[in-house]
């Protein structure tokens, strides 16, 4: 039945890969795909996938110093969902990857050479408790408006990996907001702490939903993933989207945020607010940002210190 | 000295059972030397919250799946109801002419624990 599909030209094939996808059918790693929407699903599943692990380092820095036996259980099954969400889409990644005969060990050397990114919030400080709770608060609240813009994507793997992975981002949510909730009824001190973390992360939170445009950074993804159903949204609909979501949780535990020109316009329905610096979104990039090599170093570590285990369980030749 | 393959672990399917009755269901993937450590890591991977009965891992090589023109074969023509209990529908509205109640499938189901006497 495959000879049917060879015996098409390129432009029949890419027009019923078209009419499948409007018609809401979902494509599978072994489906006809034309070479950029294989190659934006890679770059974006691959980022997404590696930002999970190199995500989970900020908070793991937190499991020895979490203030009860409790929260010490709660943020220690966090890291372990971010890991598993990682295998996940690094999985989802590599049957892409198959074609260019790429595998995992390829991904990791990408990673450390600097060819394959990691979200920017996870090359940022994680100073304190407030910084602890606010990831899974915030960032997280970010990583779940764009990741639920995506549960309808095209490419069947990446949509059932998102399934998963959204229905624990919500525990992650709440693990977060369980946290900000205690400090921001606490003391001062403890007040103060979470006033702290917002004020650090507000710019790395709408850095997160990437540029409107590419005139900011040279260059974008977001027309494309559109074009294919990849998601729905475009990077500054989403943005809007957190703006409405969260500003006003913020505020009603008496939290400003660090944006005087910060407010919702009637007239055109959207949030007005001071555009974050994004020549810090470059920095990133080029993996210069403030724990950037550290976490990297982390991860090169760990690697050659199980390379033994690899290697052990390896099949034998036989 | 004994040589080990350069290549990378295998690929391995995941399927769990939530308990004795239900059916099997798929989860995803995963890459594991081997199928003990697959199914360990299956647990780790895919069942740190739900209920489970049975894990089953399967090599991916040996799973058949249908291509994109095999599965056009799957759609069904909407015209099939005398293979379901819906082209027998009217049978109630009959029965209760004679004063009983259908027996459907909610009914018969309900038998499974065995059925009480009476006239």
């Amino acid at each position: 039945m495959n000879v049917l599909l060879n015996d098409m030209a390129e432009h029949e094939k890419l027009d019923q890969f078209i009419a499948r996808i409007k018609a809401g059918e979902k494509i599978e790693a072994d489906d006809w795909m034309p070479e950029d929407y294989r190659g934006t699903l890679i770059k974006l599943i691959s980022m997404h996938g590696i930002s999970e692990i190199m995500g989970a380092l900020p908070e793991k820095e937190w499991v020895p110093k979490a203030p009860t036996l409790n929260r010490k259980l709660g943020i220690m099954a966090k890291v372990q969902d971010e890991m598993g969400h990682g295998q996940l889409l690094l999985r989802v990644a590599e049957d892409l990857l198959k074609p260019y005969n790429k595998k995992r060990d390829d991904l990791m050397q990408d990673l450390f050479t600097g060819d394959l990114k990691f979200h920017n919030v996870f090359h940022m400080e994680s100073k304190s408790w407030g910084d602890a709770g606010l990831i899974g608060w915030l960032v997280d609240g970010a990583a779940i408006i764009s990741q639920t813009n995506m549960l309808g994507a095209s490419y069947g793997p990446y949509a059932r990996a998102l399934h998963r992975i959204c229905a624990e981002e919500v525990f992650h949510a709440q693990h977060g907001e369980a946290i900000i909730m205690a400090l921001a009824e606490g003391t001062e001190e403890q007040r103060k702490m979470v006033q702290d973390s917002i004020d650090y992360w507000w710019e790395s939170l709408l850095l997160f939903f990437g540029p409107p445009s590419k005139n900011e950074v040279g260059s974008s993804k977001q027309d494309v993933t559109i074009k294919y159903r990849i998601r729905t949204s475009t990077n500054e609909e989403l943005r809007q989207a957190f703006f409405s979501k969260y500003v006003k949780r913020i505020l009603s535990l008496g939290y400003t945020i660090p944006d005087e020109t910060l407010r919702f316009d009637k007239d055109t329905e959207t949030w007005i607010y001071q555009q974050p610096d994004w020549g810090k979104l470059k920095i990133i990039a080029r993996n210069e940002g403030p724990r950037s090599q550290q976490r990297l170093n982390l991860r090169r570590i760990s690697y050659e210190n199980n390379k033994w285990v690899r290697e052990a369980l390896a099949p034998k030749v036989i | 000295m004994e040589t080990r393959q350069e290549t990378y672990f295998e690929e391995f399917e995941v399927f769990s059972r939530k308990t004795q009755t239900s059916p099997v269901q798929y989860h995803f993937s995963l890459l594991a030397p081997n199928e003990d450590i697959a199914i360990m890591m299956a647990q780790e991977n895919f069942m740190r919250r739900e209920a489970v009965d049975d894990i089953w891992v399967v090599k991916r090589q040996n799973i058949r799946k249908m291509t994109v023109e095999e599965k056009k074969t799957l759609q069904r023509i909407d015209n099939k109801d005398y293979r379901t209990t819906k082209g027998y529908g009217y049978l109630k509205k009959k029965w209760r002419k004679y004063e009983q109640e259908m027996l459907d499938e909610k009914e018969i189901m309900s038998w499974a624990g065995g059925v009480k006497n009476g006239e």
